[in-house]
């Protein structure tokens, strides 16, 4: 065990009771007595961000950090589990009545009280739209568990490049943040690459950890000035020359991904190269599917994709999903697809919504599909 | 004016146009139906926790009187606008958990999963098929010729009597099949595991209603386990008079097995439309019905919020009006009374003569 991970910060034990609440209202009793839709109700009557079986956080500061990003400072609830530098968390939030869920990494550091997500505005993107237009201090959002395997571990004791483009910063930014509050940033390049200084998220902090720490040289890479293209072996090599000696710990743009993970794998370096890669919700597909895929997360089976709905094909695979009208009138054959586009036969509406509820029965398949079945 | 047949291309033509008026409201669905359905849920628990403070607290007859009114009302919302519709998924789309089809349980002895079953599917894919709509008369009442006339009928006008007192209790046995246990095609042990989920919900309202509550009022106990026992009364009562009127006045087809098979999707929307009759009133009348006043426009979108059928009731009757449809509609005495005389007409034996012309 590193440092990091022995001192499990103080949430670990002060939400048992919390917990042990929780699990009794929403034990099989409670709900004989709709006790657990109960108590959730008088709660939320008293304050908005009250609930025994959602985690919920008020926003309690935005800050504008470049022209399109901003960060959302939040306190949850006492039930947060805390996380860890480099994971994300899935926020929810009411959009026109309908719950959309997205994930951020979370950019503030394990030890804090409040937790602060950083959002750039996706061209068009609903709920980075929706934050950056409506959301307010004192509003309320949706939590989920916070997760994800990009986190410092036992590479926190030796050499660490955090290596981000634009938007990228965030997880390296919460590692960051941890060893310096710990006193712990022995040896750490930061190097973030961006289009130019007007776009570098956090920059006077970077700038005064720079100064406050010897161990930590912050490295920032601006499209805009001499040396325009991209990030190549040459320069890296000339900035940090030492790169392939470091755990390296890399979140940006898909081009910049891509090439690093070349650039570490071509210098026999690649098992110290930690990627963490934006899940974005997929584009449209609009044409009919050849050689796509079903995916069961539950039982972890593929099956390829032939003609027909969804059910069917699952029947024809020899599973043995529920159904009942097969009309898309009942609601028993709903299921929750994870990610793809499906087309609903009914509606003609196609949809790739993540983690969005489907009929199966009137669902076509439109792209690869993972299903929580 | 009963409905006309059409041809197998008007029938179709029929369906899409129904199909059409349904993308329209799906596509507007948003954030007024999400607060109509919350503030019903407000409604019913400030309705319930009044109702209830009220028969526990007082001891005059007033308070009497008006908690056994909150807590009924609280009952019929929680029912019927919030229960019986966010069951059917009309409002899984807001992803809301509090707003799930798949886990809403409510406040009577039907367990939520058994009604997922008989209701969702078996009563609105099958309805008013004799034989597949376990619904038709709830295997006890005999309305229509179609049903062999027996002896027992005879006394079918007090059996839909005390049905409506006890209506609550109909629809949760309703799912048990019992009537399948005298013709053998389920054996007692089927019955036993079928049973269970009811008996154990069952338990838990009857012990929440007469023994929970009452307890806590200490020596007003009685006065709360008659409250209670009122506002079920009155629950199961208003339930059976807006479901029967729905279903069962003069004129509403039932269908036969073979004239559902193989049916299209604009075949389904014309036994939805002559299966089923509305209810006229005003707003309150409405929502007091959970909209199933609107028991047409239920029938042909059962998973469109409840609380847009009003809205789209006028378009529905143009278009049966243009496909010579009939649009069964009244007010309650009349719908009620039509409903009375079916079961009334019914429990006799069909003259010859009337089984000679039907056939």
């Amino acid at each position: 065990m590193t440092a990091l991970q022995t001192t499990t910060p103080a949430w670990a034990n002060a939400p048992l009771r919390l917990r042990a609440a929780r699990r009794l209202s929403t034990s099989a009793v409670a709900r004989r007595l709709f006790l657990d839709r109960q108590v959730d109700f008088w709660l939320g009557q008293l304050h908005p961000a009250w609930s025994l079986t959602e985690l919920r956080a008020r926003v309690v500061q935005v800050i504008d950090e470049t022209h399109d990003v901003k960060t959302f400072v939040l306190q949850p609830g006492g039930a947060w589990p805390g996380h860890r530098a480099g994971q994300y968390v899935p926020v929810e939030v009411e959009i026109d009545g309908v719950r959309v869920r997205r994930c951020y990494s979370i950019a503030s550091a394990p030890g804090d009280a409040r937790v602060a997500i950083t959002v750039k505005r996706v061209p068009g993107g609903r709920v980075s739209g929706f934050l950056h237009d409506h959301v307010r201090a004192g509003a309320v959002l949706g939590l989920g568990a916070p997760a994800g395997d990009f986190v410092l571990g036992d590479a926190a004791g030796s050499g660490l490049l955090l290596l981000s483009g634009g938007s990228g910063v965030t997880p390296g930014m919460s590692m960051l943040r941890e060893l310096a509050a710990r006193g712990e940033v022995r040896d750490v390049v930061f190097l973030h690459a961006a289009r130019s200084a007007a776009d570098v998220i956090f920059r006077d902090e970077l700038r005064s950890l720079d100064r406050a720490h010897r161990g930590l040289r912050v490295i920032l890479r601006l499209d805009d000035e001499a040396l325009a293209g991209p990030l190549d072996e040459a320069e890296l090599r000339a900035r940090v020359p030492d790169f392939a000696a470091r755990e390296t710990f890399l979140c940006g743009p898909p081009g910049m991904m891509d090439a690093m993970e070349r650039l570490w794998a071509g210098a026999g370096a690649r098992d110290r190269l930690h990627l963490e890669r934006f899940v974005a919700a997929r584009p449209r597909a609009a044409t009919p599917t050849e050689g796509v895929t079903l995916r069961l997360s539950r039982s972890g089976r593929s099956l390829p994709v032939g003609p027909g709905t969804v059910l069917e094909q699952l029947e024809r695979a020899g599973e043995r999903p529920a159904y009942g009208c097969r009309m898309g009138i009942c609601q028993t054959c709903r299921c929750r697809k994870r990610t793809g586009t499906v087309l609903d036969v009914l509606t003609g509406a196609v949809s790739s919504e993540p983690d969005e509820e489907i009929r199966l029965c009137v669902s076509v398949a439109r792209s690869d599909l993972d299903l929580a079945l | 004016m009963s409905s006309q047949p059409l041809t197998p291309a008007e029938t179709e033509a029929f369906g899409r146009e129904m199909d059409a008026l349904r993308h329209e409201v799906l596509a507007d669905l948003g954030q007024r139906d999400v607060d109509h359905i919350r503030s019903m849920i407000r409604l019913v628990r400030y309705c319930e926790v009044s109702g209830r403070a009220l028969l526990q607290l007082g001891l005059d007859p007033v308070t009497f009187g008006l908690g056994v009114a909150a807590l009924a009302t609280a009952k019929i919302f929680e029912n019927m606008e919030v229960g019986h519709n966010v069951m059917h998924g009309q409002y899984d789309w807001t992803r809301d958990p509090a707003l799930d089809s798949r886990t809403y349980e409510w406040d009577t002895v039907c367990p939520g999963d058994d009604w997922r079953h008989s209701h969702n599917y078996e009563h609105h894919t099958f309805t008013n098929v004799i034989g597949k709509d376990r619904d038709v008369g709830y295997g006890l009442l005999r309305l229509t010729e179609e049903q062999p006339w027996h002896v027992a009928y005879l006394g079918q006008p007090a059996a839909a009597a005390g049905l409506a007192l006890i209506f609550q209790w109909g629809i949760g046995l309703h799912d048990l099949r019992l009537d399948e246990l005298l013709t053998g095609r389920q054996t007692l042990a089927q019955l036993r595991v079928r049973a269970e989920p009811f008996l154990r919900k069952a338990a838990w309202q009857l012990g929440k209603d007469y023994v929970l509550f009452p307890s806590l009022a200490l020596f007003n106990a009685p006065r709360v386990a008659a409250g209670n026992l009122l506002a079920n009364l009155t629950r199961n009562v208003w339930s059976f008079v807006i479901i029967f009127c729905g279903h069962f006045p003069e004129d509403v087809r039932m269908y036969s097995e073979s004239e559902a098979t193989g049916e299209g999707r604009g075949a389904w929307y014309l036994r939805q439309l002559n299966g089923s009759a509305n209810l006229e009133g005003g707003r309150i009348f409405h929502l007091y019905s959970g909209h199933l006043s609107h028991q047409i426009e239920h029938h042909l979108f059962p998973d469109i919020p409840a609380a847009r059928y009003p809205e789209m009731a006028p378009r529905v009757r143009a278009i049966c009006a243009r496909y010579r449809q009939r649009y069964n509609t009244g007010g309650l005495r009349r719908q009620l009374g039509s409903v009375a005389a079916r079961i009334l007409r019914n429990s006799l034996p069909t003259p010859r003569s009337a089984t000679a012309h039907a056939a």
